[in-house]
């Protein structure tokens, strides 16, 4: 009662214990986070030589920032972020959602069936990639070779090097890799709906769909946006699978924002550019990272935390 | 009734259709490890291997043969690394977590939400600060130079993890502890610990499958042969050897084995860990 009176500083003193417990990991994630963020950002502002000899760095202003707003590859890797991002999000939580309403309830082997399913989720995301590249390849692949089994094409299609099939064979690895994750949190989610509330609806003579509709789906409300949001942030933020399976091939045509900054830094050593580049995929998070605390602080007030 | 039945029955076929997409790939992978190179290159392909071989198994994990030899390394290394990164990260975020879940200092909310913003920022955007913070510490191409960047993942999902364990031991008992004489640390020593033990086994496997899993950071900041971890690794197979899917798919085998042993294993606390905090009943 008396602490909201209190002044900050004498807060802090009669606190100075607490810090001692979180300095060693402050310490560090200014370190190796920090840091880095405020020197993406400074570097921004400048040209840096090929050759990484920042002390021979240009100050260019918001040169950087015009050149990739203006650029075209920059528009079809948005466009690009943007398809794989919304697609991959959506899939790969209607498949899990869909498998956590499967499992809700117990039967022989659920938990096996749920160990099976998650599988996806914890492999690596290289060894994914090439399985999945083998699965594709043009002339012994699996996929192409079974399409053409069931009589669905002639010959067996080239996924990976073909500006329109790519994206979606790439978004399919990628909703495999996550719907795991989608699954698990939705499963959680649904353990929480009282079980008493739905007794009474059936009581009351609510069929299963709209027990569903009316008790089950609302409050799922908060998993479903922590949920959701979670996965738009890590489609946002992959790497491995476009980079391994097609580099952003053909053409581009697989080339999201994260491996074009990837490319610019690393392939054309252009480490001001990229840094812009990222700073602008930063506002972005920002934005969501706005969602994503208010989502789980909104969490913690209703339980008094 | 009946409606139920409907349901039911189609909660099945989904499920079994979504087992068929989530396993295929990776029978797959089995079967074409299980092939010669000459077995795996046959179009349409051999679907049920006829003469299968665990060649390609032998060549990678036998000192033997240069292969083989390259490959246990690339394994060694990735153990080093992940274990290295794993027991820092933890050790720094144990007591960090505590805090956030006991005390409530000033800051603390802020301090903790930055934490979690750490999740919402791409690998990618820290890779060329850190390159350059590595080229100026002279860790190019170290292992030191991978243990230490792994923190910018492992800490923060370290301390989110641990903190929800935290929150579910009740503060009743170090409140008993308190009275019994002893002081703050040593409830958090003597009390908390030992219940958190499971907690920290998971956030710990967690981290290390993390790491393990790592690619980007390898792929930057190694160049020597002989440092790089197994999804580096992997890839130079891919590139040097004339593409030998067989051998591919056992490397990709072996390197998944280990981390989906320790997940099953552990189902329970995992799941645990990842929902905790967005879910709460």
């Amino acid at each position: 009662m008396t602490a909201r009176s209190d002044g900050l500083l004498r807060r802090i003193v009669r606190h100075r214990a607490d810090y001692l417990y979180v300095a060693p990991a402050l310490g560090v994630m200014l370190l190796v986070i920090g840091y880095p963020i405020y020197d993406t950002v400074y570097l921004s502002f400048f040209n840096t030589p090929p050759n990484l000899a920042l002390e021979d760095k240009i100050f260019a202003g918001l040169d950087n920032y015009g050149r990739i707003l203006s650029a075209d590859s920059f528009h079809e890797a948005t466009w690009n972020t943007l398809v794989w991002t919304v697609f991959s999000t959506f899939f790969a939580f209607v498949l899990g959602f869909g498998a956590a309403l499967a499992l809700n309830r117990e039967f022989r082997g659920r938990g096996l069936l749920r160990g099976i399913l998650l599988i996806p989720y914890v492999i690596s995301a290289v060894a994914a990639s090439y399985v999945w590249r083998w699965l594709y390849h043009s002339d012994f692949g699996v996929i192409g070779a079974i399409s053409v089994a069931l009589g669905f094409t002639d010959t067996p299609i080239n996924f990976l090097d073909n500006t329109t099939v790519v994206m979606p064979a790439l978004i399919v690895v990628n909703v495999w890799k996550e719907f795991p994750f989608a699954m698990i949190m939705m499963l959680a989610g649904l353990q929480t709906v009282p079980d008493h509330l739905l007794r009474a609806a059936r009581v009351d003579g609510a069929g299963t769909w709209e027990s569903f509709v009316h008790i089950t789906l609302p409050h799922l409300k908060g998993v479903t946006l922590v949920t959701v949001l979670l996965l738009l942030v890590t489609n946002l933020n992959s790497f491995t699978i476009p980079y391994i399976m097609t580099g952003g091939g053909p053409a581009g045509a697989s080339e999201i924002w994260i491996t074009h900054i990837y490319q610019l830094a690393f392939g054309r050593i252009r480490f001001g550019l990229a840094s812009a580049y990222s700073v602008i995929l930063f506002i972005v998070m920002m934005g969501l990272g706005y969602f994503y605390v208010r989502a789980l602080t909104q969490g913690d007030e209703r339980r008094g935390g | 009734m009946k409606e139920h039945g409907f349901w039911r029955l189609g909660g099945k076929l989904y499920l079994a259709a979504l087992v068929v997409f989530t396993m295929l790939p990776m029978v797959w992978m089995v079967i074409t490890s299980l092939k010669t190179q000459f077995a795996a290159l046959q179009y349409p392909p051999e679907w049920i291997p006829r003469n299968p071989t665990l060649d390609q198994y032998w060549l990678l994990l036998s000192p033997a043969n240069a292969v083989g030899r390259e490959f246990l390394r690339y394994l060694f290394n990735s153990v080093w690394v992940s274990a290295a990164s794993t027991v820092l990260g933890v050790a720094v975020a144990v007591p960090a977590a505590y805090a956030f879940s006991r005390f409530r200092f000033p800051g603390r909310n802020l301090l903790f939400y930055s934490v979690l913003l750490r999740n919402m920022f791409p690998a990618v955007v820290f890779l060329m600060p850190l390159f350059i913070m590595m080229r100026w510490l002279g860790l190019v191409n170290t292992q030191a130079s991978l243990i230490l960047t792994y923190l910018t993942f492992g800490l923060p999902l370290s301390i989110w993890l641990l903190k929800g364990f935290y929150d579910n031991i009740p503060v009743q008992l170090e409140q008993a502890a308190r009275i019994d004489g002893a002081s703050r640390f040593q409830a958090f020593l003597l009390i908390v610990m030992p219940l958190s033990a499971p907690g920290i086994t998971a956030t710990a496997i967690y981290s290390f499958i993390m790491a393990w899993n790592e690619y980007v950071y390898a792929l930057t900041f190694l160049n020597d042969k002989d440092r790089l971890t197994l999804p580096v690794g992997l890839q130079r197979f891919f590139t040097e050897y004339a593409t030998n899917w067989p051998g591919l798919m056992a490397a990709s085998f072996i390197m998944s084995v280990p981390v989906v042993a320790l997940f099953l294993v552990l189902q329970k606390y995992f799941v645990r860990a990842l929902t905790d905090g967005a879910v709460k009943s």
